[in-house]
């Protein structure tokens, strides 16, 4: 046998083992795109998206200016580059990318991890910030882009991305790359304004760090509309009486976290923080009460245990001082 | 003398350094509850973010950013995003980084392109 036909031979084969690598990796899996619920559109493109090429390894400013344009908030990339890009890494990084949103007053809500998920938010007119991994195996290649449309029928993904101003990908590309970064997807949403497909906890993650942000005001508004869309859930109207806590009105603060309680009495964060309004509404007779009916509905292995305890122990050690002359009438807390 | 006063200095900063936390901690702020409502386990949250933040801020630093800049960035960030980043600060996925295209990777990645499993070349 002549030698090159050995070596072609030996190409042949590297190349089959190859293949089979990537077919065990599940690679060649069909999109989803054609699954997607039938109640989103077919084909949506949300074409006034601004377009802002990226400059050097600077994608993520280039990306969350594209999606804070859409916003309404007009960034320059070059003004973000000095609030997320670190030159260290030749990149950004996604808490900051989210917390440069949190700082304009905007909601940054990551969106869940299917493709559903993420283009119900492209359906609802919202252009989805995602994170790609563009290489394979030992060459990561990290890579900020913005999903602004797709198309069912002919299964492709429509982006802003780096220099293309339209790019279109397959959408079994798209779904790999975007599965490689983390399935991590980020949209920007006015305060009051619910997304497509909320989630509870992740919704309140978003919207309690707009108070990090120092944007309290927009947290309140965030707060409202998550207390109206999930009445009984404990978290936004704690989140309206931590606020109200903060602002000194004891009072309201008071009466939000009762609400929660009545909802649920196994919410350590509502008893352990009612029963500190009520000290400063001047009732600590009240609040001792309050704790000793209350911590016995509260499990033993919650994660709040230990700050509750320490109330329980504070109210204890200060029996005696009790304020003459209290502001309120204490024994409408003790009745319910 | 001089360091009676600098003691004096040290005690009336130690006070000063006390008396707003009393005033708040005895509430569970909101992030907080959401963070223990997840279904981690929280010892997590134990880890002092003071210190998170002062290893992010030492990061950020060795990293190239601007110093005054650094304050800005830090003061936006909530307690459990400090505490990843101070965890993982190196190796979380930087959108950007650059890629290293030498001889037999390149041609793993031509392959890699046309089987469809990357998409990194422009097609026109």
């Amino acid at each position: 046998m002549p030698a090159s036909t050995v070596n072609r031979g030996r190409a042949w084969a590297v190349l089959a083992l190859l293949l089979a690598l990537l077919l065990l990796v599940g690679c060649a899996a069909p999109s989803r795109l054609a699954q997607l619920p039938a109640e989103l559109p077919e084909r949506v493109e949300l074409a006034a998206t601004p377009f802002y090429p990226q400059t050097g390894y600077q994608c993520g400013p280039a990306a969350l200016a594209t999606v804070l344009g859409a916003a309404g908030r007009n960034v320059d990339p070059a003004a973000l580059a000095n609030e997320v890009y670190l030159p260290g890494r030749q990149g950004s990084l996604q808490p900051e990318i989210a917390a440069a949103a949190r700082a304009r007053g905007l909601l940054a809500y990551e969106t869940g991890p299917s493709l559903s998920d993420l283009l119900a938010e492209v359906a609802a007119g919202r252009p989805a910030l995602v994170l790609q991994q563009l290489g394979a195996g030992p060459w990561p290649y990290w890579h900020y882009a913005v999903v602004i449309g797709y198309d069912k029928v002919l299964g492709k993904v429509l982006l802003r991305s780096g220099t293309d101003e339209r790019q279109v990908l397959r959408a079994s590309v798209f779904e790999a790359t975007w599965h490689r970064g983390g399935n991590w997807g980020l949209v920007l949403l006015e305060p009051g304004t619910m997304p497509a497909q909320p989630e509870p906890a992740r919704y309140m993650s978003a919207a309690a760090a707009l108070e990090t942000a120092g944007n309290p005001g927009a947290a309140k508004v965030a707060y409202a509309a998550a207390a109206g869309h999930w009445p009984r859930a404990p978290l936004p109207r704690l989140g309206l009486g931590n606020l109200a806590a903060a602002a000194g009105d004891w009072a309201a603060a008071e009466r939000w976290y009762r609400a929660v309680l009545a909802d649920d009495p196994a919410q350590a964060a509502a008893l352990n923080n009612r029963a500190e309004a009520l000290v400063r509404l001047g009732c600590p007779d009240a609040a001792r009460l309050l704790l000793q009916q209350g911590t016995v509905h509260v499990a033993a292995d919650d994660p709040l245990q230990p700050v509750l305890q320490q109330t329980v122990r504070d109210l204890s050690a200060q029996a005696a001082a009790v304020p003459a002359g209290a502001a309120v009438e204490c024994t409408q807390f003790t009745v319910r | 003398m001089r360091n009676r006063i600098f003691v004096h200095a040290l005690c009336v900063a130690l006070l000063n350094l006390a008396s707003p936390q009393a005033a708040q901690a005895a509430l569970v702020g909101t992030l907080q509850a959401v963070e223990a409502s997840g279904t981690r386990a929280q010892d997590l949250a134990i880890v002092n973010s003071a210190l998170a933040r002062e290893q992010v801020r030492g990061q950020m630093e060795a990293m190239g950013v601007d110093p005054s800049a650094v304050d800005a960035r830090i003061a936006r960030l909530t307690d459990s995003e400090l505490r990843s980043l101070a965890d993982r600060m190196e190796q979380m996925p930087a959108g950007g980084d650059a890629l290293a295209v030498i001889g037999i990777v390149f041609v793993i990645l031509i392959i890699l392109e046309l089987v469809g499993v990357i998409d990194i070349f422009k097609k026109t």
